[in-house]
């Protein structure tokens, strides 16, 4: 705050000459000197004082002792929850079943002819590896159990999601009050959604899907939305001035110019909800999720992988069948491409018939866990220590640990907890708008009156920590991506199958290398967050005016001078862009490291649900979309360019 | 404005029988909020666009405009970007809804009518032809033209087979199973414009039909325009930004400035006569002598030797093809209309209309009497 002040004594005589970011950085500093002895004096200058605390634990835990003693005779319940709950569990089944009567041949037959059907033979191809080798790693049936929960949660949220899609983009009113919600639901960590579900639902399959349908829906409905608002205006003149009815524009016009987006609507969906189904073994999903939460809680990495392996190999094969989509034009006949599906339909039944609707047979297995256990041994053995020079895995998440997140986390929490609030404000105001401030001062304080300060700021050190590392990590490797066009072909396809990875399946490997504890959490946040940033960021700086670029360097400008003086500033808004992904993203990460010893609020949502106190869990859970609201907003540049800069 | 007046009453005279196919009249059309309350206030009504804005937050697009459209005829509107005149296109079917004023097609009004009149007022009597084509990326060529019939429930075959028929008058056979992104600008233009003629409408709107294309082409699709107008005799509403494009293809043109229309008449009233500064700054370049008659070039006969001496002109000659014919032969031509010869062009009129000097010995203008006839006109324009 220091700092501050003396900017101000500094820059007063010359107040005309202020940019409007430090003006509005100021009034904050101002606001907050006004408010800032008072608070102190009566509430001390440490955390969230207890006295501005609101204990939910007592109502919390009586509105959950109410629903499990009513689960099974309130109306609520039998009448409303309880048929949802039955039909989504009826459903699951009723896939699982079907899958399991294809058998082995004819579920891989189907995959490989749909992969070809839909995007080609590439596609089939991986389709049919993939298969193959989740039958090899004996995971068979887990993998089938996850396919099942998968088939009827995207269903439902493909169908929810273009509902809400065409009721916001056919109508003004919905489209602004439902995008605000979009936006922040697609902001928040997945285990946010978890508790709410798990409170009404209970634990097993049915919330499972729920949570997954409430994860996924939304970039569906975004996609629709956008999409159908985004029709062509000259387009939908045109048509209009033919005499077509609302009804006939909807149908002829604005959904078939719409289809690349809801097509994507329906891959970003697909990859959210298979994302959200394993994270939901958490919650009672069985299937492959399921196999590595059990492996981790015992840190057996080599079970882990042999069930992560699978989770990768599908989402490979869901994202390279369903992001071809959009592209795919209307080259085939009619009559061939029904020619075609009749012949993939029949070779499936024929291949599932032939294999008399089995599972994976038990001799064609290969055990991949004892030998990936030693291997992991050997790495412990030999990384972990003492490597002359570099030092060793341990060493470094002992480092990183002791030399980063404590220190910062000793900062965090030693801010003044009023100062705290108008810190953020200052931050969210000096690159977006006084909304985004509000929101997230208010989001913050919130977790100071849900009693959750602490945790938070422990949450927020590694934040805080592992996005500094994703951000200079990330715009190195963009820097070198932009820079030569074969880092940038090396580089392509491994972000594109990262960014297609559950955040789940990020955890076995860093448990591997780091062991347990807030260090690996970081990392695996670190490699989860990276892809995002070094595409926005290469991407921006690819873009940047080859005009400019051209006369900075007729100007002699060198290499470092033109990155720096034109690329960077040109690709301004991919960079807070980048930043603000890296944000959700790492945090969505850090939350789920609970699981392997990252603490804070992710560990007491897990607690929460493995010891069945839903208050403990819905607090910590609501603090967790609380940061998340606070970090999105903090880190969200306004929408309309126009000052951008005042010259 | 004035001249609006003055031509309907002209047109009515000549073909008494035929009433205007649009009939525009007191035209307003205001965006910002609480339109309506601009023009039904005179002291509103009266306030420059910027004091408006200022005042009220509106913007006007359209300010009192009135006009007719007759059958047969290719009507013009041009103006600069920002004069109105696309809007006032879309008020024509209410593509933007008009804030005061009417307008009828054939006598009926299209501001009272409900949405199914308007639909059907749509599909079947006013087909426009837009700047960007408008076309459906993800049909087909045939099924683009189609499309007009699709929606009005014209069974399968039935509007394949018109709109093939559509697409081979347009000039595009074979290329019937593309997409309009396979297409050339032109191209794509050709097929708006088969979608246009495919419902076999009354009258086609033009809104700014050739201006994203290239010049050559641009060319080919005004004699096609043309065309349609001479042959099918199709009524038209064409707005354009370019004055060579107006001249060529309107046999009326209103110009229009800050929503107005400063001038409406034929193109030679508009070159011969502009009625304000405007307007004048507006045709400067025009080569004059491309598109005025010997009416304006020509001096009472002098003597009864007159008349029997000379090459024989009609009245609707361009001064351009007079200086031919009197160059030729070395002496003044007389200027016959049905055997009765009613003046004389020479050396001296026809270079007076040349540089310009003709406007202030004629004002008011040419006598009323028969317009150029589009033939002899455009045949002119084009050489």
């Amino acid at each position: 705050m220091s700092t501050a002040t003396t900017a101000a004594t500094a820059t007063a005589p010359r107040r005309p000459r202020l940019s409007p970011a430090a003006r509005r950085v100021l009034l904050v500093a101002a606001a907050m000197a006004a408010v800032a002895p008072f608070a102190a004096a009566h509430w001390g200058s440490g955390m969230w004082p207890g006295a501005l605390t609101v204990h939910l634990d007592g109502p919390l835990g009586r509105v959950n002792d109410w629903i499990i003693d009513n689960r099974d005779s309130h109306w609520l319940f039998l009448y409303f929850f309880g048929h949802i709950s039955n039909a989504v569990v009826g459903a699951v089944r009723a896939v699982y079943v079907v899958l399991l009567a294809l058998g082995w041949a004819g579920v891989t037959a189907g995959a490989s002819l749909l992969a070809w059907r839909l995007a080609g033979v590439r596609a089939a191809v991986t389709a049919l590896a993939s298969f193959a080798v989740c039958g090899l790693l004996g995971m068979w049936v887990p993998t089938m159990r996850t396919l099942a929960l998968m088939v009827v949660a995207v269903a439902v949220s493909v169908a929810v999601g273009a509902l809400l899609g065409l009721a916001a983009g056919l109508s003004d009113r919905t489209f602004r009050a439902l995008r605000p919600v979009l936006d922040t639901m697609q902001a928040l960590p997945a285990f946010a959604y978890l508790l709410p579900v798990v409170l009404v639902f209970g634990i097993g399959v049915a919330p499972a899907v729920l949570a997954t349908v409430v994860y996924a829906a939304p970039p569906m409905a975004r996609l629709t939305a956008l999409g159908l608002r985004g029709t062509d205006k000259g387009v939908l003149e045109a048509v209009t001035s033919l005499g077509t009815t609302p009804r006939q524009r909807l149908l002829t016009a604005r959904l078939p110019l719409a289809r690349r987006e809801l097509l994507l609507g329906v891959n970003q969906s697909i990859m959210m909800a298979l994302s959200m189904a394993v994270i939901a073994s958490v919650i009672g999903a069985d299937g492959l999720g399921d196999r590595v939460y059990q492996a981790l809680s015992t840190v057996d990495v080599g079970a882990a992988l042999a069930a992560g392996v699978p989770i990768v190999l599908l989402a490979i094969t869901l994202d390279r069948t369903t992001s071809g989509l959009g592209q795919e034009g209307h080259n085939r006949t009619r009559t061939r491409a029904t020619a075609e599906w009749a012949t993939a339909a029949a070779a499936t039944a024929a291949a599932a018939w032939a294999a008399h609707g089995k599972t994976w047979p038990h001799g064609l297995t290969v055990h991949i866990e004892s030998a990936t256990n030693r291997a992991k041994d050997w790495l412990v053995d030999h990384l972990s220590h003492g490597i002359p020079g570099i030092g060793g895995t341990a060493d470094w998440a002992a480092h990183y640990t002791g030399w980063v997140l404590d220190p910062l986390r000793t900062a965090l929490q030693s801010t003044p907890w009023w100062a705290a609030p108008f810190v953020v404000a200052a931050l969210a105001w000096a690159i977006g708008t006084w909304r985004t401030a509000l929101t997230s001062a208010v989001s913050l304080a919130l977790i100071g009156v849900l009693g959750r300060w602490e945790p938070a700021m422990d949450t927020l050190s590694q934040v805080l920590a592992a996005v500094a590392v994703t951000l200079v990590l990330g715009i190195a490797i963009a820097v070198a991506a932009a820079r030569s066009r074969r880092v940038e072909r090396v580089l392509r396809p491994v972000l594109d199958v990262f960014q297609t990875m559950p955040q789940f399946v990020y955890l076995i490997p860093v448990v591997a290398l780091f062991g347990v504890g807030r260090a690996p959490a970081a990392a695996a946040a670190v490699v989860y967050a990276l892809p995002a940033v070094v595409r926005i960021v290469s991407q921006g700086l690819r873009q940047a005016d080859p005009a400019a670029l051209e006369s900075a360097r007729s100007l002699g400008a060198t290499g470092g001078q033109q990155l720096r003086q034109v690329q960077f500033p040109l690709a301004r808004a991919e960079l807070l862009l980048a930043v603000n992904q890296a944000v959700v993203l790492v945090l969505s990460v850090v939350i789920i490291g609970g699981l392997v010893g990252g603490g804070a609020l992710g560990y007491e949502v897990v607690f929460g649900l493995a010891q069945g106190d839903l208050a403990t869990g819905l607090t910590a859970g609501t603090a967790i979309a609380c940061l998340g609201l606070m970090l999105d907003r903090v880190t969200q540049p306004t929408k309309a360019p126009a000052h951008k800069e005042d010259a | 404005m004035t001249n609006a007046g003055s031509s309907t009453t002209r047109t009515q005279a000549r073909t008494p029988a035929q009433p205007p196919v649009f009939s525009v009249r007191n035209l307003w059309k205001v965006f910002g909020p609480k339109a309506g309350r601009v023009p039904a206030d005179e002291k509103l009504a009266a306030l420059s666009p910027e004091e408006l804005r200022e005042r009220t937050g509106c913007t006007v697009a359209v300010r009192d405009v009135s006009f007719d459209v007759r059958p047969g005829e290719c009507f013009v509107v041009m103006g600069l970007s920002g004069s109105g005149k696309s809007t006032l296109v879309r008020c024509l079917t209410r593509l933007i809804e008009p804030t005061s004023g009417t307008i009828a097609i054939d006598g009926e009004d299209v501001c009272g009518m409900d949405k199914g009149a308007l639909r059907s007022l749509r599909r079947h009597r006013a087909a426009m032809v837009f700047q960007h084509f408008g076309l459906l990326p993800h049909r087909s060529v045939l099924d683009n033209v189609a499309y007009g019939l699709e929606i009005q429930g014209v069974a399968r075959a039935e509007r394949r087979a018109k709109a093939a028929e559509m697409v081979e008058k347009v000039g595009l056979a074979g290329l019937e199973g593309r997409r309009p992104g396979q297409l050339s600008g032109g191209q794509q233009q050709r097929v708006g414009l088969a979608r246009a003629l495919a419902a076999d409408p009354e009258v086609l709107l033009f809104d700014e039909p050739f201006s994203a294309l290239d010049p050559l082409i641009r060319r080919e699709m005004q004699d096609e325009v043309v065309r349609l107008n001479r042959d099918e005799g199709r009524t038209m509403v064409f707005i354009t930004h370019d004055l060579g494009e107006a001249l060529r293809v309107g046999d009326r043109i209103a110009l229009m400035r800050a929503g107005r229309v400063v001038q409406c008449g034929t193109p030679e009233e508009i070159v011969g006569s502009p009625a304000d500064d405007y307007v004048r700054d507006f045709v400067r370049d025009v080569p004059r002598e491309q598109v005025l008659t010997v009416r304006r070039a020509m001096r009472p006969v002098g003597g009864l030797h007159e008349t029997e001496t000379g090459a024989a002109l009609a009245p609707a000659t361009t001064v351009a093809d007079a200086i031919e014919a009197v160059a030729r032969t070395g002496t003044p031509a007389r200027v016959v209309d049905q055997g009765r010869c009613l003046g004389i062009v020479d050396f001296q009129g026809l270079l007076n209309v040349v540089a310009g000097l003709d406007g202030t010995q004629q004002e008011p203008g040419p006598e009323p009497g028969p317009e150029p006839g589009p033939e002899t006109r455009l045949e002119k324009a084009a050489a």
